[in-house]
């Protein structure tokens, strides 16, 4: 208690956080609200949705992989040179010569392919709780852009090192690419910005995936997360007025449905 | 427009029960901090102990064996094996696109949200669907390596060729008509079986996509080696350029 009121009763702890330390329900109400991360949440949440086993705070991993994506990615741009004779050499050094430099690499790795992981497993929790339902339609649609702008931030990514691995795993995909019905070609020239894979293809596919991709997917992902708030928060049970459970029968009855705020 | 304009629908009836409800702060904060500090332990172990790979430079000359891309797409790298690549490639992932999205709009009904697996049929659907799938995909993944066609080559897009059937048939339209047949087919029997209602069978349907992704990236992952052969994990030598 000393300890907390030293960090938490002094002016300039204050001066940031006004409400002070929330331990009175107004004062809970009050943080969320008063803080710009926090009030993406709303005040209160059905306790069933905010159990572990509902949602395996998977969209929330999904997100927070790519706040690790971006801080690690940074890093590596310090380091990191988009020219065909350089790449692979400067990022041989960031492995070998640059303080952290492999740590940080392996990191961005690792992450990346964890945020398409957890992107495919938040959306199989999606589907398999009906949370796609309406009035959620329009946002599992949002979502699956998500997805296709995750896989393309992951594979943008993947030609950067300039390695053997990364040439011909382009390759394919730029074949795949290429093979599309009518436009296969213009694709293919538009994938690799030429004819074959090089100096063009390594700066465009650079910048979108260091800047284009992710702002695209930061003002994707705010419209996600506004519309999880305007389609009335994480989902909760819905049953046929037939069909409901006799245990929540019995307890909604006479009992007028708990409406209150959604600030 | 005014309200009385929009096209009128019957409301469905249903019961909400959104239940007890608790602050944010504590109740969802804490468990937000601690699936962030687990997953950065995580991440932070992995990076110490398991290095992003970097083999030799791009070199245009030297195709490695096989050559692979990254996990997520060697399911469909994996259908490039048995037909033709602009289905493979492009008509195959633009489909299951436009439908995933499409769910929402084709099972509309309300009732059912919130609740893991929807009704008491649901997980043996899930699992009926899936053990279906799984099934039909390594079977035919199988038949298609091994099967004699004739010459010494093996496939059923070359034994139909050898047959003197144009390529089209055995690279286009037979793995097509078969992407069609494996789901309506689990959808039948699913409706039959279970008397299943629409998002039931959007739960087979939705399991149909996820095993045949998973089963077809851990082929794709695990069991495909020099030449995309099919062999056992163990057997895979690493491409050349390690
Ligand atoms: C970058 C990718 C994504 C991020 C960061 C993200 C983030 C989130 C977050 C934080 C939530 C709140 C609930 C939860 O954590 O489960 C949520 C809910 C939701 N997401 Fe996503 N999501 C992403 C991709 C997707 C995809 C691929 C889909 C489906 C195709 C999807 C559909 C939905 C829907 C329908 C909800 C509302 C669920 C409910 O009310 O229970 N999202 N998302």
């Amino acid at each position: 208690m000393r300890l907390r009121d030293l960090i938490v009763n002094n002016r300039f702890f204050k001066s940031i956080y006004r409400t002070g330390y929330p331990d009175t329900a107004r004062k809970r109400v009050m943080v969320v609200i008063n803080s710009l991360a926090l009030h993406l949440h709303p005040v209160r949440v059905p306790k069933r949705a905010v159990r572990v086993t509902y949602t395996w705070g998977l969209g929330g991993l999904s997100i927070f992989m790519f706040v690790i994506l971006t801080i690690t990615g940074v890093f590596l741009m310090f380091y990191y040179v988009p020219s065909v004779r350089e790449a692979y050499w400067s990022v041989v050094s960031l492995d070998t010569s640059v303080m952290m430099g492999q740590f940080m690499r392996n990191m961005h790795r690792w992450a990346a392919h964890m945020m398409v992981l957890m992107v495919l497993l938040h959306m199989t929790r999606v589907f398999y709780t009906g949370s796609y339902k309406p009035p959620r339609d329009f946002n599992w649609v949002i979502g699956i852009v998500l997805l296709v702008l995750t896989m393309l931030l992951s594979f943008t990514g993947y030609l950067l090192p300039w390695d053997q691995l990364a040439y011909w795993a382009i390759t394919v995909g730029a074949e795949m690419g290429g093979s599309a019905p009518f436009v296969g070609k213009q694709v293919n020239i538009a994938l690799l910005g030429g004819f074959e894979i090089g100096q063009a293809t390594l700066i465009r596919w650079y910048t979108l995936h260091v800047i284009f991709l992710p702002l695209l997917l930061i003002v994707v992902v705010s419209m996600h997360f506004w519309r999880v708030r305007k389609d009335g928060n994480i989902s909760t049970p819905i049953y046929p007025a037939e069909a409901a459970p006799e245990e929540v029968r019995r307890r909604l009855q006479g009992s007028a449905p708990a409406n209150d705020e959604m600030a | 427009m005014s309200q009385e304009q929009l096209p009128v629908t019957e409301p469905e009836q249903v019961i909400e029960d959104p239940g007890e409800k608790v602050h944010v702060w504590p109740h969802l904060v804490s468990i937000e901090l601690v699936g962030a500090l687990i997953f950065t332990l995580l991440l932070i172990l992995m990076a110490i102990f398991v290095k992003a790979p970097l083999v030799d430079l791009a070199n245009p000359e030297v195709t490695p064996n096989p050559s692979k891309a990254p996990w997520y797409f060697l399911g469909l790298q994996e259908l490039l094996l048995h037909m033709h690549p602009a289905l493979a490639g492009v008509i195959v992932p633009t489909a299951v696109l436009v439908l995933l999205a499409a769910i929402p709009y084709i099972d509309t009904k309300r009732a059912g949200t919130g609740v893991w697996f929807y009704s008491p049929k649901g997980i043996p659907i899930t699992i009926f669907s899936a053990i279906y799938t799984t099934v039909w995909n390594v079977s035919l993944i199988l038949i298609d390596e091994y099967l004699p066609a004739g010459d010494g080559s093996t496939g059923i897009a070359p034994l139909l060729i050898s047959w003197g059937l144009p390529p089209a048939v055995g690279y286009v339209f037979v793995p097509a008509a078969l992407m069609i047949f494996i789901p309506w087919s689990l959808a039948v029997i699913v409706k039959r079986r279970w008397d299943a209602d629409t998002r039931e069978l959007m739960i087979a349907l939705y399991t149909f996509f996820l095993a045949s992704f998973i089963v077809l990236t851990i082929i794709g992952t695990g069991f495909r080696g020099h030449g995309m052969k099919l062999m056992w994990p163990w057997q895979i030598e690493p491409p050349i350029g390690h």
